[in-house]
């Protein structure tokens, strides 16, 4: 439970993908949510699994981690299948069962939207898997840099996300034990009917808030006294590196781009 | 945008992953279904609105959703559950912050919290109409729903659940407010430093 908290869906393999710069990993997604509109046709569709196959292959992510985030969605991915099966009427018939007719551009259709919707979901469950969520803000914190220049609060706002990040576990340990302390004075907070179970939810509030209170006042004295002034100037104690592998990816990526464009109908 | 103080950007910090951990603890209400869930997050937001400023208590309702879409992703890929929620928030602690500005009192607040759930339940009636209602369709890619469809979901489950949700947040909030009002008022006068 505790582990769940502090990394989300983060699974500890050594792999190239896990090793690769935040920042890289972030471009590729977003890029990638871009052109897999671009897909139309057999050979492109094929592209684009062959590319994501291929990345989940280098992140070495066990098939169960992957099923276990993709359950509730195979559901809709399946009835959105049927449903395009079942609805389209364009082409030609080639089967019909009673009143049914399935159309061959109805099938087409179908496995080509399941196949977008999957693969989308594929390749940004793959950012989260093998990145940490201080990463992805640390990342994020690099690449929106830019923003600076509009007065946009670029570092403030990374540091809010590093330390509610950080505060997570945190204050989940002290919610568990409040909670333990105020069920020792005979508050049940998992039974007992609606009113009362979300009247249960006072003790546990109140305590909470002030004593974030107090923690959020210590942890602002205790950065001033160390001489914080915000981002102007400040070393990183999480560096980040660009290797060879990011390139190379970009490129990859890339070059799918391109592939898309001459190749699509 | 103003700059933030250290003492500020720390309280949103926490507020915010207060926001998150009430946020998992999420649960459904029995008629209502099961996708609209009720959780107490925006009662950080509301009280980082207070506390602190109303950039803190947006602030906090987007750290909440961002947080939780990193931690747990969204079932469309794309978030747009999230940024309804963060709507949602929003919609409900903006204006009842700023009434509740004018009139100051305990009757204030519970006529500042009427105010913010009606708002709240009422644009976000109408954002699902028209956009996020077929956001969803359209990311889920399922056909778009019919247009009478549409309307009876908003009238029969969205508008009643925002109403429940704001209502059942108010209460919870109010019976804290009550017991914190010294406190409250103590921190927001030395927010300055």
């Amino acid at each position: 439970m505790m582990e769940k908290m502090i990394f989300g869906r983060y699974v500890p393999v050594d792999s190239v993908v896990h090793r690769m710069d935040p920042r890289s990993k972030l471009m590729v997604i977003f890029l990638f949510v871009c052109i897999i509109f671009l897909a139309n046709n057999w050979i492109t569709y094929a592209l684009i699994a062959i590319y994501t196959l291929f990345m989940l292959g280098l992140s070495r992510i066990p098939g169960r981690f992957l099923y276990t985030g993709l359950k509730p969605i195979l559901w809709v991915v399946l009835f959105t299948l049927v449903l395009q099966i079942l609805f389209t009427k364009e082409g030609h018939v080639v089967v019909s069962i009673g009143s049914v007719k399935i159309y061959n551009e109805g099938i087409k259709q179908g496995i080509f939207i399941s196949l977008r919707f999957f693969f989308l979901i594929l390749m940004s469950s793959l950012l989260t898997l093998t990145t940490t969520p201080i990463e992805i803000t640390d990342g994020l914190e690099t690449l929106l840099h830019p923003l600076k220049k509009i007065h946009f609060p670029v570092h403030e706002m990374a540091l809010m996300m590093s330390i509610s990040l950080r505060f997570i576990p945190t204050l989940m340990e002290e919610t568990d034990k409040i909670m333990k302390a105020q069920m020792a004075r005979g508050v049940e907070f998992g039974s007992g009917p609606y009113k009362e179970r979300m009247k249960a939810v006072i003790p546990l509030l109140i305590p909470l808030f002030v004593s974030s209170f107090k923690r959020a006042e210590e942890l602002a004295i205790a950065m001033e006294a160390r001489g914080y002034r915000g981002g102007e100037g400040r070393t990183k104690y999480r560096q980040l590196y660009w290797r060879l592998a990011d390139s190379l990816q970009l490129v990859a990526l890339f070059g799918l781009t391109a592939l898309l464009f001459l190749l699509r109908s | 945008m103003k700059k933030l103080s250290v003492r500020v950007v720390v309280g949103i910090g926490m507020l915010s992953s207060i926001a998150y951990i009430l946020m998992l603890l999420n649960f459904p209400i029995p008629p209502f279904p099961n996708y609209l869930l009720i959780d107490f997050s925006d009662i950080p937001a509301l009280i980082a609105a207070i506390v602190l400023s109303p950039l803190a208590g947006i602030l906090v309702e987007f750290f909440k959703n961002v947080l939780n879409y990193f931690m747990t992703g969204s079932p469309t890929g794309v978030p747009i559950g999230h940024i309804a929620n963060f709507t949602a928030g929003i919609l409900f602690v903006l204006p009842t912050y700023y009434l509740f500005r004018k009139l100051k009192t305990r009757k204030g607040m519970t006529l500042s919290l009427i105010v913010g759930t009606v708002i709240m339940a009422v644009v976000m009636s109408i954002l699902n109409y028209y956009v996020i209602l077929p956001a969803y369709t359209f990311f889920l890619n399922t056909p778009a729903m019919s247009t009478p469809a549409t309307r009876k979901l908003v009238v029969t489950a969205i508008l009643p659940f925002n109403l429940v949700k704001g209502a059942i947040m108010s209460g919870i909030f109010m019976l804290i407010f009550i017991r914190l009002q010294k406190w409250i008022s103590k921190q927001s006068v030395i927010k300055g430093i």
